[in-house]
Protein backbone atom coordinates (compact mmCIF):
# COMPACT_ATOMS: atom_id res chain seq x y z
CA UNK A 1 0.00 0.00 0.00
CA UNK A 2 1.14 3.53 -0.75
CA UNK A 3 1.60 5.69 2.32
CA UNK A 4 -1.31 8.16 2.55
CA UNK A 5 0.89 10.70 4.29
CA UNK A 6 3.42 10.90 1.49
CA UNK A 7 2.33 13.30 -1.19
CA UNK A 8 4.10 11.50 -3.98
CA UNK A 9 5.28 7.94 -4.22
CA UNK A 10 6.76 6.70 -7.47
CA UNK A 11 5.24 9.66 -9.27
CA UNK A 12 1.70 8.87 -8.15
CA UNK A 13 -0.09 11.62 -6.22
CA UNK A 14 -1.84 10.10 -3.24
CA UNK A 15 -2.34 13.23 -1.20
CA UNK A 16 -5.89 13.69 -2.44
CA UNK A 17 -9.26 12.58 -1.23
CA UNK A 18 -8.41 8.89 -0.92
CA UNK A 19 -5.57 9.48 1.50
CA UNK A 20 -7.70 11.73 3.70
CA UNK A 21 -10.49 9.17 3.49
CA UNK A 22 -8.32 6.36 4.76
CA UNK A 23 -6.89 8.34 7.65
CA UNK A 24 -10.21 9.83 8.77
CA UNK A 25 -12.13 6.59 8.40
CA UNK A 26 -9.49 4.61 10.26
CA UNK A 27 -9.46 7.11 13.15
CA UNK A 28 -13.24 7.02 13.32
CA UNK A 29 -13.30 3.22 13.13
CA UNK A 30 -15.28 3.36 9.92
CA UNK A 31 -12.82 1.76 7.52
CA UNK A 32 -14.31 -1.21 5.68
CA UNK A 33 -12.74 -4.63 6.22
CA UNK A 34 -10.81 -4.88 2.98
CA UNK A 35 -9.22 -1.46 3.35
CA UNK A 36 -8.69 -1.98 7.09
CA UNK A 37 -6.59 -5.11 6.59
CA UNK A 38 -4.56 -3.40 3.89
CA UNK A 39 -4.00 -0.26 5.93
CA UNK A 40 -3.09 -2.13 9.11
CA UNK A 41 -0.42 -4.02 7.22
CA UNK A 42 0.89 -0.65 6.04
CA UNK A 43 0.85 0.89 9.55
CA UNK A 44 2.95 -2.00 10.84
CA UNK A 45 5.81 -0.94 8.60
CA UNK A 46 5.24 2.82 8.34
CA UNK A 47 6.48 4.87 11.27
CA UNK A 48 4.93 8.11 9.97
CA UNK A 49 1.44 6.71 9.65
CA UNK A 50 1.79 4.95 12.96
CA UNK A 51 2.74 8.19 14.72
CA UNK A 52 0.01 10.14 12.96
CA UNK A 53 -2.65 7.64 13.96
CA UNK A 54 -1.42 7.42 17.53
CA UNK A 55 -1.78 11.18 17.83
CA UNK A 56 -5.19 11.08 16.19
CA UNK A 57 -6.37 8.28 18.49
CA UNK A 58 -5.33 10.28 21.54
CA UNK A 59 -7.19 13.35 20.32
CA UNK A 60 -10.19 11.17 19.63
CA UNK A 61 -10.01 9.80 23.18
CA UNK A 62 -9.64 13.29 24.61
CA UNK A 63 -12.71 14.46 22.74
CA UNK A 64 -14.65 11.47 24.05
CA UNK A 65 -14.28 12.84 27.54
CA UNK A 66 -16.34 15.91 26.71
CA UNK A 67 -19.72 14.96 28.04
CA UNK A 68 -22.45 17.51 27.42
CA UNK A 69 -24.72 18.74 30.18
CA UNK A 70 -28.00 16.86 30.61
CA UNK A 71 -30.98 18.51 28.96
CA UNK A 72 -33.31 20.38 31.33
CA UNK A 73 -36.23 18.33 32.57
CA UNK A 74 -38.72 21.00 31.56
CA UNK A 75 -37.42 21.21 27.98
CA UNK A 76 -40.55 19.60 26.47
CA UNK A 77 -42.93 21.67 28.56
CA UNK A 78 -41.25 24.91 27.45
CA UNK A 79 -41.24 23.61 23.89
CA UNK A 80 -44.99 23.00 23.89
CA UNK A 81 -45.59 26.41 25.45
CA UNK A 82 -43.75 27.98 22.54
CA UNK A 83 -45.71 25.91 20.05
CA UNK A 84 -49.01 26.89 21.68
CA UNK A 85 -47.99 30.54 21.62
CA UNK A 86 -47.04 30.28 17.96
CA UNK A 87 -50.34 28.56 17.11
CA UNK A 88 -52.31 31.25 18.92
CA UNK A 89 -50.50 34.08 17.15
CA UNK A 90 -52.57 36.26 14.78
CA UNK A 91 -52.43 35.43 11.06
CA UNK A 92 -50.28 38.41 10.12
CA UNK A 93 -47.59 37.35 12.58
CA UNK A 94 -47.68 33.80 11.20
CA UNK A 95 -47.30 35.23 7.72
CA UNK A 96 -44.41 37.41 8.83
CA UNK A 97 -42.79 34.38 10.47
CA UNK A 98 -43.15 32.26 7.37
CA UNK A 99 -41.55 35.01 5.29
CA UNK A 100 -38.80 35.39 7.86
CA UNK A 101 -38.02 31.66 7.75
CA UNK A 102 -37.38 32.01 4.05
CA UNK A 103 -39.74 29.24 2.93
CA UNK A 104 -40.55 31.45 -0.04
CA UNK A 105 -36.93 31.80 -1.13
CA UNK A 106 -36.85 28.82 -3.51
CA UNK A 107 -39.86 30.33 -5.33
CA UNK A 108 -38.02 33.58 -6.04
CA UNK A 109 -36.35 32.57 -9.33
CA UNK A 110 -39.65 31.12 -10.59
CA UNK A 111 -41.54 34.26 -9.60
CA UNK A 112 -38.92 36.42 -11.34
CA UNK A 113 -39.19 34.31 -14.52
CA UNK A 114 -43.00 34.50 -14.50
CA UNK A 115 -42.83 38.27 -13.96
CA UNK A 116 -40.43 38.74 -16.88
CA UNK A 117 -42.48 36.56 -19.26
CA UNK A 118 -45.74 38.27 -18.27
CA UNK A 119 -44.24 41.75 -18.61
CA UNK A 120 -42.75 40.89 -21.99
CA UNK A 121 -46.02 39.40 -23.22
CA UNK A 122 -48.05 42.37 -22.04
CA UNK A 123 -45.70 44.91 -23.60
CA UNK A 124 -45.73 43.04 -26.90
CA UNK A 125 -49.48 42.50 -26.83
CA UNK A 126 -50.19 46.10 -25.89
CA UNK A 127 -48.22 47.33 -28.92
CA UNK A 128 -50.25 45.27 -31.44
CA UNK A 129 -53.63 45.99 -29.87
CA UNK A 130 -52.99 49.67 -29.39
CA UNK A 131 -52.77 50.27 -33.18
CA UNK A 132 -56.38 49.36 -34.04
CA UNK A 133 -58.15 51.46 -31.40
CA UNK A 134 -56.07 54.45 -32.38
CA UNK A 135 -57.24 54.28 -36.01
CA UNK A 136 -60.86 53.79 -34.98
CA UNK A 137 -60.64 56.46 -32.34
CA UNK A 138 -59.21 58.91 -34.85
CA UNK A 139 -62.47 58.64 -36.79
CA UNK A 140 -64.54 58.93 -33.63
CA UNK A 141 -66.05 55.44 -33.86
CA UNK A 142 -65.62 52.35 -31.76
CA UNK A 143 -63.93 49.16 -32.96
CA UNK A 144 -67.29 47.33 -33.17
CA UNK A 145 -68.83 50.06 -35.30
CA UNK A 146 -65.87 50.08 -37.66
CA UNK A 147 -66.16 46.32 -38.09
CA UNK A 148 -69.92 46.61 -38.83
CA UNK A 149 -69.31 49.29 -41.45
CA UNK A 150 -66.60 47.16 -43.06
CA UNK A 151 -68.93 44.14 -43.16
CA UNK A 152 -71.76 46.18 -44.65
CA UNK A 153 -69.46 47.49 -47.38
CA UNK A 154 -68.39 43.92 -48.15
CA UNK A 155 -72.05 42.86 -48.38
CA UNK A 156 -72.87 45.73 -50.76
CA UNK A 157 -69.93 44.84 -52.96
CA UNK A 158 -71.06 41.21 -53.06
CA UNK A 159 -74.62 42.23 -54.04
CA UNK A 160 -73.26 44.43 -56.85
CA UNK A 161 -71.23 41.55 -58.18
CA UNK A 162 -74.33 39.32 -58.09
CA UNK A 163 -76.35 42.00 -59.90
CA UNK A 164 -73.65 42.35 -62.52
CA UNK A 165 -73.56 38.61 -62.99
CA UNK A 166 -77.36 38.39 -63.28
CA UNK A 167 -77.43 41.27 -65.88
CA UNK A 168 -74.80 39.59 -68.02
CA UNK A 169 -76.53 36.18 -68.10
CA UNK A 170 -79.64 37.08 -70.36
CA UNK A 171 -77.39 38.75 -72.96
CA UNK A 172 -75.23 35.70 -73.26
CA UNK A 173 -78.35 33.45 -73.74
CA UNK A 174 -79.62 35.76 -76.52
CA UNK A 175 -76.38 35.50 -78.46
CA UNK A 176 -76.69 31.73 -78.35
CA UNK B 1 -42.05 13.50 9.94
CA UNK B 2 -44.52 12.56 7.22
CA UNK B 3 -47.04 11.63 9.92
CA UNK B 4 -46.38 14.98 11.63
CA UNK B 5 -47.08 16.68 8.30
CA UNK B 6 -50.41 14.86 8.13
CA UNK B 7 -51.42 16.34 11.49
CA UNK B 8 -50.37 13.55 13.86
CA UNK B 9 -49.28 15.52 16.91
CA UNK B 10 -48.15 12.42 18.81
CA UNK B 11 -45.58 11.76 16.12
CA UNK B 12 -44.10 15.18 16.80
CA UNK B 13 -43.73 14.19 20.47
CA UNK B 14 -41.89 11.04 19.36
CA UNK B 15 -39.69 13.14 17.08
CA UNK B 16 -38.98 15.57 19.90
CA UNK B 17 -38.04 12.79 22.34
CA UNK B 18 -35.85 11.02 19.81
CA UNK B 19 -33.87 14.01 18.57
CA UNK B 20 -33.90 16.37 21.58
CA UNK B 21 -30.74 15.10 23.26
CA UNK B 22 -28.48 14.80 20.19
CA UNK B 23 -29.64 18.21 19.00
CA UNK B 24 -29.12 19.99 22.32
CA UNK B 25 -25.73 18.29 22.76
CA UNK B 26 -24.62 19.30 19.27
CA UNK B 27 -25.72 22.88 19.87
CA UNK B 28 -24.11 22.90 23.31
CA UNK B 29 -20.79 21.87 21.84
CA UNK B 30 -21.19 24.50 19.14
CA UNK B 31 -22.08 27.48 21.34
CA UNK B 32 -20.75 26.09 24.66
CA UNK B 33 -23.56 27.58 26.71
CA UNK B 34 -26.23 25.27 28.04
CA UNK B 35 -29.10 27.76 28.25
CA UNK B 36 -28.39 29.07 24.76
CA UNK B 37 -28.15 25.59 23.29
CA UNK B 38 -31.58 24.70 24.69
CA UNK B 39 -33.08 27.94 23.39
CA UNK B 40 -31.64 27.27 19.95
CA UNK B 41 -32.84 23.65 20.00
CA UNK B 42 -36.33 24.85 20.82
CA UNK B 43 -36.16 27.28 17.93
CA UNK B 44 -35.15 24.40 15.65
CA UNK B 45 -38.12 22.29 16.76
CA UNK B 46 -40.45 25.26 16.50
CA UNK B 47 -39.36 25.85 12.89
CA UNK B 48 -39.81 22.18 12.12
CA UNK B 49 -43.29 22.27 13.61
CA UNK B 50 -44.25 25.44 11.75
CA UNK B 51 -43.06 24.14 8.41
CA UNK B 52 -44.46 20.62 8.88
CA UNK B 53 -47.29 21.19 6.38
CA UNK B 54 -44.89 22.05 3.58
CA UNK B 55 -42.37 19.34 4.46
CA UNK B 56 -41.08 17.40 1.47
CA UNK B 57 -38.83 14.41 2.15
CA UNK B 58 -36.11 15.50 -0.27
CA UNK B 59 -33.36 14.79 2.28
CA UNK B 60 -33.06 12.78 5.46
CA UNK B 61 -34.93 14.37 8.33
CA UNK B 62 -31.81 14.57 10.50
CA UNK B 63 -29.94 16.34 7.70
CA UNK B 64 -32.69 18.94 7.48
CA UNK B 65 -32.79 19.31 11.28
CA UNK B 66 -29.01 19.72 11.59
CA UNK B 67 -29.01 22.19 8.71
CA UNK B 68 -31.42 24.43 10.62
CA UNK B 69 -29.46 23.89 13.85
CA UNK B 70 -26.10 24.71 12.27
CA UNK B 71 -27.53 27.80 10.61
CA UNK B 72 -28.92 29.05 13.93
CA UNK B 73 -25.72 28.22 15.83
CA UNK B 74 -23.49 29.98 13.30
CA UNK B 75 -25.75 33.03 13.37
CA UNK B 76 -25.64 33.06 17.15
CA UNK B 77 -21.86 32.74 17.17
CA UNK B 78 -21.52 35.63 14.73
CA UNK B 79 -23.85 37.81 16.77
CA UNK B 80 -21.98 36.86 19.92
CA UNK B 81 -18.65 37.66 18.31
CA UNK B 82 -19.95 41.06 17.18
CA UNK B 83 -21.34 41.73 20.63
CA UNK B 84 -18.04 40.90 22.27
CA UNK B 85 -16.16 43.06 19.82
CA UNK B 86 -18.54 45.88 20.66
CA UNK B 87 -18.03 45.29 24.37
CA UNK B 88 -14.28 45.45 23.91
CA UNK B 89 -14.67 48.69 22.00
CA UNK B 90 -16.87 50.10 24.73
CA UNK B 91 -14.18 49.22 27.25
CA UNK B 92 -16.55 47.27 29.45
CA UNK B 93 -14.04 44.48 29.64
CA UNK B 94 -10.36 45.16 29.81
CA UNK B 95 -7.67 42.83 28.45
CA UNK B 96 -8.31 39.24 27.53
CA UNK B 97 -11.70 37.78 28.06
CA UNK B 98 -11.92 35.47 31.04
CA UNK B 99 -12.24 31.80 30.25
CA UNK B 100 -15.83 30.62 30.19
CA UNK B 101 -16.99 29.09 33.37
CA UNK B 102 -16.86 25.36 33.50
CA UNK B 103 -20.19 23.66 34.06
CA UNK B 104 -21.25 24.13 37.64
CA UNK B 105 -20.31 20.72 38.95
CA UNK B 106 -18.61 21.23 42.29
CA UNK B 107 -15.13 19.75 42.35
CA UNK B 108 -14.83 17.79 45.52
CA UNK B 109 -11.32 16.39 45.07
CA UNK B 110 -8.16 17.43 43.32
CA UNK B 111 -8.72 14.91 40.53
CA UNK B 112 -12.02 16.50 39.78
CA UNK B 113 -10.38 19.90 39.47
CA UNK B 114 -7.75 18.54 37.13
CA UNK B 115 -10.48 16.90 35.07
CA UNK B 116 -12.38 20.18 34.82
CA UNK B 117 -9.28 22.12 33.85
CA UNK B 118 -8.44 19.67 31.09
CA UNK B 119 -12.02 19.54 29.91
CA UNK B 120 -11.88 23.30 29.65
CA UNK B 121 -8.87 22.94 27.39
CA UNK B 122 -10.76 20.57 25.11
CA UNK B 123 -13.65 23.00 24.97
CA UNK B 124 -11.31 25.88 24.21
CA UNK B 125 -9.52 23.91 21.52
CA UNK B 126 -12.81 23.13 19.80
CA UNK B 127 -14.13 26.61 20.45
CA UNK B 128 -11.16 28.15 18.67
CA UNK B 129 -11.69 26.15 15.50
CA UNK B 130 -13.19 28.08 12.58
CA UNK B 131 -16.99 27.74 12.71
CA UNK B 132 -17.40 25.37 9.77
CA UNK B 133 -14.54 23.14 10.93
CA UNK B 134 -16.09 23.04 14.38
CA UNK B 135 -19.50 22.05 13.02
CA UNK B 136 -17.93 19.39 10.80
CA UNK B 137 -15.93 17.87 13.67
CA UNK B 138 -18.93 17.80 15.99
CA UNK B 139 -21.13 16.12 13.40
CA UNK B 140 -18.39 13.64 12.44
CA UNK B 141 -17.10 12.83 15.91
CA UNK B 142 -20.17 13.01 18.12
CA UNK B 143 -23.13 12.53 15.79
CA UNK B 144 -21.29 9.97 13.63
CA UNK B 145 -22.72 11.47 10.47
CA UNK B 146 -21.61 10.43 6.98
CA UNK B 147 -19.54 12.83 4.88
CA UNK B 148 -22.43 13.23 2.43
CA UNK B 149 -24.77 14.19 5.23
CA UNK B 150 -22.33 16.69 6.72
CA UNK B 151 -21.79 18.12 3.24
CA UNK B 152 -25.52 18.54 2.82
CA UNK B 153 -25.84 20.27 6.20
CA UNK B 154 -22.95 22.64 5.52
CA UNK B 155 -23.85 23.21 1.88
CA UNK B 156 -20.52 22.10 0.45
CA UNK B 157 -19.03 19.14 -1.35
CA UNK B 158 -17.94 15.88 0.28
CA UNK B 159 -14.31 16.54 -0.56
CA UNK B 160 -14.59 19.96 1.08
CA UNK B 161 -15.93 18.28 4.22
CA UNK B 162 -13.03 15.82 4.27
CA UNK B 163 -10.61 18.68 3.87
CA UNK B 164 -12.32 20.63 6.69
CA UNK B 165 -12.14 17.60 8.96
CA UNK B 166 -8.54 16.84 8.16
CA UNK B 167 -7.46 20.39 8.90
CA UNK B 168 -9.56 20.52 12.07
CA UNK B 169 -8.13 17.30 13.48
CA UNK B 170 -4.63 18.48 12.65
CA UNK B 171 -5.24 21.68 14.60
CA UNK B 172 -6.71 19.75 17.51
CA UNK B 173 -3.75 17.38 17.57
CA UNK B 174 -1.42 20.36 17.81
CA UNK B 175 -3.49 22.17 20.45
CA UNK B 176 -4.09 19.13 22.61
CA UNK B 177 -0.65 17.59 22.20
CA UNK B 178 0.47 18.62 25.70
CA UNK B 179 -2.60 16.95 27.16
CA UNK B 180 -2.52 13.65 25.36
CA UNK B 181 0.97 12.93 26.62
CA UNK B 182 -0.16 13.54 30.18
CA UNK B 183 -2.39 10.49 30.36
CA UNK B 184 -6.13 10.06 30.03
CA UNK B 185 -8.57 12.69 31.20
Amino acid sequence: MICPLKSEVNGADVSGEDAVDVLLDYSAGRLDESRLALFERHIAVCAECSAFLAGQAEVWQTLDAWEPEPVSVDFNRRMWQKIDAAEAAPWYRKLADSLRFGAWKPALPLAAAVFLVTTGFMMDHQRTVSVAPNVANAAGVSVTEAEQVEKTLDDIQLLRQLDAAAGAEPNSSKTM
Amino acid sequence: MLRVRDGDEDSFRVLLDKHRNPLVHFLYRMVQEQAVSEELAQEVFLRIYKSRLSYEPTARFTTWMFRIATHLALNWLRDEKNERAQERLDGDRGGDLPAREVADRKPSVEQRMVYQARLQEVRDAIGKLPEKQRAAVLMHKYEEMEYAQIASVLGCSESAVKSLLFRAYETLRARLAHMVTGGPL
